[in-house]
């Protein structure tokens, strides 16, 4: 995974622009680089994720558990424009991981959620039929 | 650190706890509590909008000298609650491989009523008819819950007026029309005391008077005299009143509705790890998005969501809250919920 600097070096064109690279924000995140693979605008570490016909039902609760993992620099969603049936989650991370396993990570950690609140679920209603019957 | 994203922040708490506190055949009523308000609000969201159940969605008007219009009436029998057991097994209409419906995506109901007598008469949702191939004995039957075993009234008719029509009920969410909410209502809310200040409380003296106290307010601390406002405070317990319409059993929808987050969430997870698997949905646009960075993506950046899973078939639902925007498939096998 490319360091910061790397990121800079093969971009000569960075040294042209208007801001010092020692004077940039302290945001942890490389530069993003023209890598053939990579559509615009991510890097391993940085990337957003559009969610085609989903909303706040998924994007707010995923957001909430990407959050949670520690290795997660930054992560938020958004509905960018109410009349389309787009939702989009703006990932960051440290260099351990990239978005794309915490995005998975995110999806498995709610997924465990919602078996657990499951479980708790038909187990009190179970205990509560017990209850109302004895 | 250890990430267990069951357990709050700062809570020495085990992870999520529920407390039923009613539960019959019309609602339960819950309490969940060590989760954050996001994910509530999620299964909220999902109870409402995205349980697949079926409603009449077609009806063909043979005879109608009613004085209501056609097309008056074929809303009111969409309104009308079917029983929702076994809608899982039933195929989504747009994803059927028939032409229009069939039994394998429908039920067909028939109603046909004429007055005779000299009193007007009402037309009941136990006068709709189930008929052709069902997938099973109950599954489309309109919901019949008052004492006198009628249902819903549809109609009335005056002396000589008669009404005969077939209708076909199909598979839907609500997110595409409300007559497929399974939930008459489904009451949430949390803070009963407002000691978080996500509500302004409108009052004209004094909000305490005029407000009357929720039904959980005895559940939690009523804030102490002068206590200062805690800025770090987060929600966290949230209480839910969930009212069926009859289609689907309270408990069912809370079940139902955590099992619609889980397709899907397995639905993207299969998609985000088996790479590129049939999304034509969107291949075509290349806007200013990034995943896929190493994949071989060629311009596709999002992942949809499939509301259609055609062969995804779980207890409940196999295609996940399916009407409208049927595409997709997530393959079938991959979903692990029990
Ligand atoms: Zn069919």
């Amino acid at each position: 995974m490319p360091t910061r600097s790397k990121a800079r070096k093969e971009e000569p064109a960075e040294a042209g622009s208007d801001i010092v690279m020692e004077e940039a924000p302290t945001s942890h995140q490389p530069e993003s680089k023209d890598d053939d693979m990579s559509l615009p605008g991510s890097t391993p570490t940085a990337a957003s994720f559009e969610f085609l016909n989903e909303g706040h039902t998924l994007g707010n609760a995923l957001r909430y558990v990407i959050n949670r993992n520690p290795e997660v620099e930054f992560c938020a969603y958004a509905i960018p424009h109410p009349s389309e049936p787009k939702m989009t989650v703006r990932i960051q991370t440290f260099e351990g991981t990239t978005a794309i396993e915490a995005l998975e990570k995110g999806l498995r950690d709610l997924q465990d959620l919602c078996d657990v609140v499951t479980d708790k679920f038909i187990e009190a209603r179970e205990r509560f039929s017990a209850g109302a019957s004895s | 650190m250890d990430f267990d994203p069951m357990v709050m922040d700062d809570a020495e708490s085990l992870g999520p706890v529920v407390k039923i506190s009613q539960a019959d055949s019309v609602r339960t009523k819950f309490e969940l509590s060590n989760v954050d308000i996001s994910f509530a609000n999620s299964l909220r969201r999902v109870m409402l909008a995205e349980i697949p159940t079926i409603a009449i969605d077609l009806v063909e008007i043979e005879e109608n000298s009613t004085v209501l219009a056609d097309e008056f009436i074929a809303h009111r029998l969409g309104l009308i609650p079917l029983n929702a057991e076994g809608v899982e097994s039933l195929v989504n209409s747009r994803d059927c491989d028939c032409e229009g419906y069939c039994e394998h995506c429908s039920v067909r109901l028939t109603l046909h009523a004429k007055c005779t007598g000299d009193e007007n008469m009402s037309v009941f949702a136990r006068d709709l008819v189930p008929t052709g191939e069902r997938l099973n004995q109950v599954l489309g039957t309109p919901i019949v819950t008052d004492s006198e075993g009628l249902g819903p009234l549809i109609l009335k008719l005056r002396p000589g007026q008669e009404i005969k029509l077939e209708c076909i009920a199909k598979k839907g969410i609500a997110k595409e029309h409300a007559k497929w909410a399974p939930s008459a209502a489904i009451g949430f809310e949390y803070d009963p005391h407002n000691k978080l200040h996500h509500t302004d409380l409108w009052y004209e003296q004094d909000p305490k008077a005029e407000w009357p106290p929720s039904e959980y307010a005895e559940w939690e601390e009523p804030p102490q005299e002068g206590e200062p406002f805690d800025y770090d405070a987060v929600p966290n317990r949230f209480y839910y009143n969930v009212e069926t319409a009859g289609n689907l059993p309270p408990d069912a929808i809370v079940t139902e509705g955590i099992k619609v987050l889980q397709q899907k969430l397995a639905g993207l997870i299969h998609e985000l790890t088996e790479g590129e698997g049939g999304d034509g949905a969107n291949g075509d646009y290349n806007g200013p998005r990034s995943p896929e960075y190493n994949t071989g993506a060629d311009g596709f950046g999002g992942y949809t969501t499939p509301f259609g899973n055609a062969g995804n078939q779980s207890a409940w639902g196999g295609a996940g809250g399916t009407t409208p925007y049927g595409t997709t498939p997530y393959g079938a096998g991959q979903s692990s919920w029990s």
